[in-house]
């Protein structure tokens, strides 16, 4: 241990001797011969550093900028999301604002009053059954109230209004196995039931056999009808069956006017129908 | 061999230095490698060697520098053999005693460096700023250099 110690006691004493030899004379060629000795430990640095140093210089910036691409990468991508959602939406919008305004077009030369709304649910499990609409009885919505679709330019029957809340209301579709209506084939005026399937097929029943009922014959509401004005279009007949043996009378199938698929706005019309005589109050949700 | 190593080792460590000062300071602020290359050299080298590596790393950074030719040189041929001293009380291969000693002896070398600085240059070279923070990044590198010194040491027997 002494002899470590003496050593580094020496070691000490040289090289701190040696130093303070090139303080004391920076100008001597001792001091001048030790920097140009020492100058060459710099030459890996200076020389060949800066030499081949573009290999390497730029690792720090270009790993800077590698995470500063990847966060613009991640900006871009969020941004072209949120600017395809937005694309989405203007063309839905764009769509909207052309099918309201062929509703528009239409709707005023429609010969009731009435006001729009918006489907705002579906349900699956009852696609043919009902919707719900957007307006209620804060807007004059009233059970039994008739709702047309709009489909080429043409207003049909969708169905009625079932059940009113005060801010959105149910519609019984004409296709929901519960629903029918009076109506008379087109050009005769025979009258004949229409009644939904729950499918989005109508089947027309109860018409004379003697009837001449062809496929592609229109059907419009009848004027002997309670429940909707006379003169909408329901649907086209779109096959005949024959008679059954067992029956006096033809059925058919009827394609309807509206497709509820595509249904998108709806026009329901103020029919004022006495409760009494529908049963008005029983519908209506308070 | 070991000998042609050291050489590669110190030329390495002067070019870490140099490239890391040239490309990675943070508001003008690095880590000095030659100090902690002097400090872990201290560590793990005998006594002469020790005070050797402090030396000639000193004389790197003073030729780095335009004021003092031998400041460099004579403070961390003293922090050497200081830290020889030290290493005969602590176990300096612990991370603790390393930080420890990094951040003192940091502090304590540049003073001394701004009092030869004064004494024999009457400039005042510190910066108040890498006052306070070079010795925390010196305090960083130490332990890093340390282990890259303790591996080569164990593989090749250098230091």
């Amino acid at each position: 241990m002494s002899r470590e110690k003496d050593a580094a006691n020496y070691a000490l004493v040289f090289f701190a001797a040696l130093s303070v030899l090139l303080l004391l004379f920076p100008a001597s060629k001792f001091a001048h011969t030790a920097r140009i000795a020492v100058s060459y430990s710099l030459y890996p640095s200076m020389h060949y550093g800066a030499k081949y140093g573009h290999f390497i210089r730029n690792v720090p910036a270009n790993f800077v900028s590698l995470l500063e691409t990847d966060q613009e990468n991640r900006a871009l991508k969020n941004k072209v999301r949120d600017l395809e959602v937005k694309l989405r939406n203007a063309s839905a919008l764009t769509a909207e604002n052309e099918r309201l305004a062929s509703a528009l077009r239409l709707s005023r030369s429609l010969p009731w009053a009435g006001s729009w709304a918006r489907i705002v649910n579906k349900t699956p499990a009852d696609w043919y059954g009902s919707f719900f609409i957007d307006k209620g009885s804060d807007d004059g919505i009233a059970v039994n109230d008739t709702v047309l679709g709009m489909q080429d330019d043409r207003a049909g029957l969708a169905g009625r209004v079932l059940e009113v809340y005060p801010k959105f209301s149910k519609v019984l579709l004409l296709t929901n196995s519960a629903a029918s209506a009076v109506c008379a084939i087109s050009p005769g005026g025979l009258e004949a039931l229409v009644e939904g399937k729950g499918t989005w097929l109508l089947k027309m029943n109860y018409v004379p056999e003697e009837a001449s009922v062809e496929a592609g014959s229109e059907l419009l509401t009848s004027p002997g009808g309670l429940l909707f004005p006379a003169g909408i279009s329901v649907g086209k007949v779109t096959k005949v069956y024959p008679r059954e043996s067992f029956m006096n009378f033809i059925t058919a199938d009827v394609a309807p006017a509206v497709d509820v698929n595509t249904l998108k706005e709806v026009f329901v019309v103020r029919r004022n129908i006495p409760g009494d005589l529908t049963g008005r109050g029983q519908g209506e949700k308070k | 061999m070991s000998f042609f190593l050291e050489i590669f080792l110190y030329l390495a460590a002067g070019t870490g230095y140099w490239w890391w000062t040239q490309n990675l300071t943070v508001f003008g602020l690095a880590p000095n490698l030659l100090f902690a290359a002097a400090l872990c050299a201290a560590i793990l080298a005998g006594p002469v060697k020790a005070v050797a590596w402090g030396f000639f790393l000193g004389l790197y950074a003073d030729m780095l520098g335009a004021n003092m030719f031998g400041g460099y040189a004579l403070t961390y041929s003293l922090m050497a053999y200081a830290v020889h001293t030290l290493k005969r009380h602590f176990d300096m291969a612990g991370l603790f005693p390393q930080l420890v000693a990094a951040l003192a002896l940091s502090w304590v070398s540049m003073f001394f460096y701004q009092g030869l600085s004064l004494a024999f240059a009457k400039i005042n070279p510190l910066g108040l700023k890498i006052f306070l923070v070079e010795p925390f990044l010196n305090a960083l590198a130490v332990p890093v250099v340390f282990q890259v010194f303790y591996g080569l040491k164990r593989r090749t027997g250098i230091l």
